[in-house]
């Protein structure tokens, strides 16, 4: 799909264009779905969990249901639906047994929400405390109690995933290449670490959201702030058993999603309480503190890198091994997992690799997707790692990157080929270098130095990723030329933010040779409206979006070039336009409008032709397979973004303070479709990225409750907690099957940032530190080498903040 | 709120006084509700009535008077304070401390004597208040008694105020005017945070005072020292002073730890 | 319930209130202005600022009893007559926008910054939006946006 227009013949794509929607959010007449209600609508409100594993001995609703005004209870035992997109296994309201702090375990619609939280304190819950796992290797012993017994009854995306039944393993995804233990052989020297990381909640701003009025004839109307309509109507209506034409989900303007709002979350409980109360609709809306445990997280990972090196510095072989604590529910963790295993040894050439990726059930708030899919979190582990192994080498870590990186002619763990157009990480590194002068202090930096007392550091790290979805995963564009010869754009792809409905826009508009003032793409995403669109996750909207809206395009062009070659009595060949007609190139005076065509052209004497213009562009994802289950290879990635990190910290090295002054971020993102776009996602992630490197993570305590679901104990960056100097540089290395070359970039910002923050703050102070997030403390103890501290299970021996552990060298 | 209750809204002392003595228990007062409004919709404060100090005139006066010295009304807040001229020239770690509190909008409805009676270990201004000696004014229908800061909190959130009180002024001597000082605050992140550990300083007279928060239940005034004290003096001093613990936003170690490093960095600086 | 008469952006409104609601939910519920939006309920996030007799507040701590008599500015006055303020417009033209949900009470915050401050530093506009997180921008470009207002402001001046 790579339109070969040179750049400087290009009008919109890769120029300076306003975003479509910021004039509606600034003015505050952006509706979203916390700001909307309905004729008779009732509010509701959620019974959690305050045990992170118990028996549910009787829940008495009479109370409650004696408070006037209550409209409907729900509790667990009378709802027998089961949600997941790939692993089934969650009920709408804990039955039998909680599994998590946080969980739902009734839920109250009233005519106001004063009266749904009287009748939620009115429920009245006897619980059997059990004893709950918490950590996930703690999980994997023989004697661990499971968090589900069932497991063999759930259904699950068999070509992909592989539960065990019997154990708290709910997938293990196995990658082989090549032989490991023979490579390991020729290796000088072998490194072996663990790395750890703890949960992390997303954050949006507008927390999750859904009415729902489930009206005659089960026909059922969901308004959610959603990522994914359709995926979330296809999810209900196969819990429900029911026919999706029967259910419509309607996306307005979406405050922020970053992975939390995929799939489906609150809303088939939201629909239960309005059949219940007869079919009147009913809004839920999470507060802060749900956000954090009755919604889903990110999820723990302890990632294990055994690297064998040769004497010349070039990584042989590979073992990798995953842990990621998925929580009560696994539904998206195993696809997180089986992303990240495949990914798992960056944007390096690792001739010889096994990797072995768990999710693992635990009794704790479950994980999701969360921007990076994975990769955030096994990336801190990996980039700290290629520091490790550079130093133990004698090597310079950059160089050793260097030496390794993925390029033409080598082969990705899964065996795909990279190819010149794959992307360049090899710049992506240098670049990052070059731009914070990684190699030297400046004089400058110097000189702060000796007036501060604060030593430097500064550090480069590379990343990759590729969209984690489906092989087959699709979407559609439609394009509906109004009678003014403007169009309006129809896609089911949620812009929440990211900007790509004003990519689509610039593209549009490219293609049709039109300003942009005249595309429109429609906020609002409606599945009975609007044409299908799986997800809106993964980095893979511009790409796949992006594509079907130049295939658009030219469906609607064909379709009114064949109608002005009839009103101009015109060869179609002979035919061109601009953004107002269509004329006969050898006559331009003979000509008719786009304003002519729009609706069908009439001739004068009023016979008339064509019919309203419409453009359908579907594009699917090509030439992608399932991984062999045993050994991983095949073709999962229909893009590899890479990109590269350059910080610089200074660090005191008394009490472990530290000031990032500096962060350039560096993406091939083979062509730039709006400058202003790829800078705010660079930006933004970045920091998004040294949120979860520098404050964010959840702390429980022995029992598993969560100590801190709300912004007061759970930080995240302010205004104050920018950077000195933060850049944006786009490499362009076009994807052939990109729009105009691009890719995507959304979540690829956010990867890679902890690592280079804990590598930067080891260039300076030599604190080795293996367990995000670095707190001043961590960096303290790791500098004093004391026992690192473990709050992320309160006393417990695990799941610790280890910040001074051991190297295990294995002698060769 | 999903909490309901009466807004009350005296428009005197008097009439503000008899509904506390009158509703006992059964009323919490607030100015700024940047604390109450937070606890009742957390469910931990469950009032029937609230009672809104912001109509009697008198409790919004920030007050100097170089005999007299400063007098902070209840419902002062914390822009109010940092703003004031009188204040930065004379009280200026009373600036350096409410500046490090919460946002600016926060700081806007947040008052001074809210942070002080709200009594959190956490809270910006009982240290610096410590050291300058403030002592607190009581005011309920039976009459009026004042009483040193120090003597008024008495434990984690707990405080001599009795169900029908209201603290109507904070008062700041003259005993150390113009002290030079600082307040210095472990914060987990660069932007608004709560104190995880903070000690706050004055030299004034040849006399150094410190004052340590979150690192014991209730806020720490360290006995006075000679302005020349050794660094190691103040430091010792304050170690056997705290007794800090470890949460979910520090370890009793760490916590330790900065306190000394605050000494002397706050002794360095001055 | 209590009666209470207040000016919004102008126009002056009496309304009989809950004496336990909030200015915000007030602003949202009682009177359709849902431009403010509620973040977190508890000062934190700022998503909720409003200016109050010309001081911003975070609108879900204040009471609308309290309110009674005040003079409020949403983000649903900050155009007139159409068209942006020169700080909305600057916000759009640097990108400063992406969920939008923190949008309102940003622009309230900068609003009230350039009132006390026309020509801030970087360093004090950062003051000045520290208290509203915003989780999708990275802040860079709000903050290039104020100080393109600041400058504009200046030189219309």
């Amino acid at each position: 799909m790579l339109e070969a227009i040179p750049a400087d013949q290009l009008k919109h794509v890769g120029k300076k264009t306003d975003r479509i929607d910021s004039k509606a959010k600034l003015t505050g007449q952006a509706t979203y779905v916390s700001d909307m209600t309905l004729p008779g609508m009732l509010y509701a409100r959620v019974l959690t969990s305050p045990h992170a594993r118990a028996r549910i001995v009787s829940i008495d609703t009479a109370k409650a249901e004696a408070i006037p005004g209550v409209r409907a209870i729900v509790v667990g035992d009378e709802l027998d639906y089961r949600l997941g997109l790939y692993v089934v296994d969650k009920a709408i309201l804990a039955k039998g047994e909680v599994r998590h702090y946080g969980e739902a375990v009734a839920a109250v619609a009233a005519d106001t929400l004063e009266i749904a939280e009287q009748g939620v304190e009115a429920i009245e819950v006897v619980y059997e405390e059990l004893e709950p796992v918490l950590h996930p290797l703690k999980a994997l012993e023989a004697d661990a109690p499971l968090v589900h017994p069932d497991l063999s009854d759930y259904s699950y995306m068999e070509a992909a995933f592989t539960p065990q039944p019997g154990t708290n393993v709910a997938n293990h995804t196995k990658l082989r290449k090549g032989d490991t233990a023979k490579a390991f052989e020729e290796c000088e020297w072998i490194i072996e670490r663990r790395y750890t990381n703890p949960s992390v909640q997303h954050v949006p701003m507008e927390t999750h959201v859904a009415i729902v009025q489930w009206g005659h004839d089960d026909e059922v109307t969901i308004w959610s702030s959603a990522q994914s309509p359709f995926t979330l109507r296809n999810l209900f209506c196969t819990a429900f058993g029911m026919s999706h034409q029967k259910v419509r989900v309607i996306v307005p303007y979406v405050g922020g999603g970053f992975g939390g709002k995929a799939g489906i979350g609150i809303e088939p409980l939201v629909a239960v309480l309005s059949r219940k109360a007869g079919g009147r609709a009913v809004k839920l809306t999470a507060t802060r503190e749900q956000e954090f445990s009755l919604l889903p997280c990110r999820s723990q990972l302890t990632y294990n890198i055994k690297t064998g090196i040769r004497e010349d510095g070039r990584i042989l072989a590979q073992e990798l091994t995953m842990y990621w604590d998925s929580g009560a529910y696994a539904d998206y963790a195993v696809n997180v997992t089986r992303a990240s295993g495949y990914s798992a040894g960056g944007p390096y050439d690792i001739p010889n690799a096994k990797v072995d990726a768990y999710t693992i059930y635990t009794n704790k708030p479950f994980g999701t997707a969360y921007r990076g899919f994975g990769h955030v979190e096994f990336f801190w582990g990996l980039e700290r790692h290629m520091d490790l192994v550079a130093e133990a080498i004698g090597m310079e870590p950059l160089e050793f990157r260097l030496k390794n990186t993925l390029g033409p002619g080598s082969t990705t763990l899964t065996g795909e080929k990279i190819t010149a157009n794959t992307g360049n990480i090899t710049k992506c590194l240098q670049t990052a270098a070059e731009a914070i002068g990684y190699r030297k202090l400046t004089s400058k930096e110097k000189a702060r130095e000796k007036e501060t007392g604060l030593k430097i550091g500064k550090a480069v790290v590379g990343l990759h990723k590729a969209p984690a979805m489906p092989p087959f995963t699709a979407t559609t564009v439609i394009l509906k030329m109004n009678e003014d010869g403007s169009v309006t754009a129809n896609l089911s792809l949620v812009d929440y933010g990211q900007g790509t409905y004003t990519a689509v826009q610039q593209i549009v508009a490219e293609r049709l040779g039109f300003d942009v003032s005249q595309v429109k793409v429609a906020f609002e995403s409606d599945t009975d409206r609007d044409p299908y669109d799986w997800q809106t996750v993964a980095s893979k909207g511009l790409l796949l979006s992006g594509n079907a809206a130049i295939l658009a395009a030219e469906d609607l062009l064909k379709n009114a070039h064949e109608v002005a070659a009839q009103a101009l009595r015109a060869q179609a060949v002979d035919l061109a336009h601009d953004n107002e007609k269509i004329f006969v190139r050898h006559h331009p005076e003979s000509a008719v409008t786009f304003a002519q065509l729009a609706i069908g052209y009439a001739f004068p004497n009023g016979n008339s032709i064509g019919g309203p213009l419409v453009g359908v562009g579907r594009y699917i994802a090509q030439g992608l397979t399932h991984l062999d289950k045993e050994t991983g290879q095949g073709l999962p990635a229909i893009d590899w973004t890479y990109g590269a990190h350059g910080l610089t910290v200074e660090v005191d090295r008394e009490t472990g303070e530290y000031n990032v002054l500096k962060v350039v971020s560096v993406f091939d993102v083979g062509k730039v479709i709006n400058p202003d776009e790829v800078r705010g996602q660079a930006i933004g992630g970045m920091l998004q990225g040294l949120g979860t490197a520098t404050c964010e993570g959840y702390i429980y305590n022995e029992q598993g409750r969560l100590l801190n679901p709300s912004f007061t104990d759970n930080k995240i960056p302010t205004a104050r907690d920018l950077p000195l100097e933060v850049d944006a540089i786009a490499i362009e290395t076009p994807q052939i099957d990109g729009p105009y070359g691009a890719r995507g970039v959304g979540e690829h910002s956010m990867i890679g940032v902890a690592a280079a923050l804990g590598n930067a703050i080891q260039h300076a102070t030599k604190a080795e530190l293996t367990h995000m997030p670095i707190r001043y403390e961590d960096v303290w103890r790791a500098l004093q080498k004391r026992e690192p501290v473990d709050n992320w299970i309160t006393k417990s021996p695990y799941g610790s903040c280890r910040s001074a552990p051991e190297i295990i060298k294995h002698d060769c | 709120m999903l909490h309901e209750f009466s807004y009350v809204s005296p428009s005197s002392m008097d009439e503000l006084l008899t509904f506390l003595e009158e509703s006992g228990e059964r009323s919490t007062v607030f100015s700024g509700g940047t604390d109450l409004f937070v606890t009742i919709r957390s469910g931990l404060s469950r009032p029937d009535f609230v009672v809104d100090l912001k109509g009697v005139k008198e409790l919004g006066l920030l007050t100097f008077d170089p005999a007299e010295g400063l007098s902070i009304g209840a419902c002062v807040t914390v822009n109010q304070l940092i703003e004031d001229t009188d204040v930065l020239r004379h009280y200026s770690v009373l600036r350096d401390a409410g500046s490090e509190l919460a946002t600016f909008q926060l700081r806007n409805r947040a008052t001074v004597v809210g942070n002080v009676v709200t009594a959190s270990p956490c809270g910006d201004m009982s240290s610096p208040l410590l050291c300058l000696g403030a002592r607190v004014k009581l005011a309920s229908a039976g009459g009026e008694r004042e009483m040193p800061l120090g003597e008024f909190i008495t434990g984690v959130k707990r405080t001599q105020i009795a169900p029908n009180e209201i603290v109507r002024a904070i008062t700041v001597p003259i005993d150390h005017l113009d002290a030079v000082g600082g307040y210095k605050k472990l914060k987990r992140i660069k932007g608004h945070d709560l104190g995880v550990v903070a000690v706050a300083m004055i030299t004034a007279n040849d006399v150094s005072r410190f004052a340590i928060s979150s690192a014991a239940p209730t806020p720490v005034l360290l006995p006075d020292f000679p302005a020349n004290v050794e660094v190691a003096e103040v430091q010792k001093a304050a170690q056997e002073a705290i007794s800090p613990i470890s949460d979910v936003r520090c370890t009793k170690e760490y916590r330790s730890f900065m306190v000394d490093v605050f000494i002397r960095r706050l002794m360095e600086a001055a | 319930m209590r009666e209470i008469t207040l000016t919004i952006n102008g126009e002056s409104y009496t309304r009989e209130v809950h004496e336990h609601r909030t200015l915000l939910h007030f602003l949202r519920d009682d009177l359709g202005l849902t431009g403010t939006k509620e973040g977190c309920g508890a000062g934190e996030c700022g998503a909720c600022t409003i200016i109050m007799n010309g001081a911003a507040v975070n609108s879900c701590l204040v009471l609308a009893a309290e309110a009674n008599g005040s003079v409020l500015e949403t983000i649903e006055g900050a155009a007139k007559d159409g068209t942006l303020s020169a700080l909305q417009s600057a916000f759009h033209e640097h990108h400063a926008v992406q969920c939008g949900f923190c949008t309102p009470g940003m622009v309230m915050s900068a609003t009230d910054l350039l009132r006390r401050n026309p020509n801030p530093s970087r360093d004090e506009i950062i003051d000045g939006i520290e208290g509203n997180f915003c989780r999708c921008t990275g802040y860079e470009q709000i903050i290039e946006a104020i100080l393109a207002a600041s400058k504009e402001g200046k030189s219309h001046a």
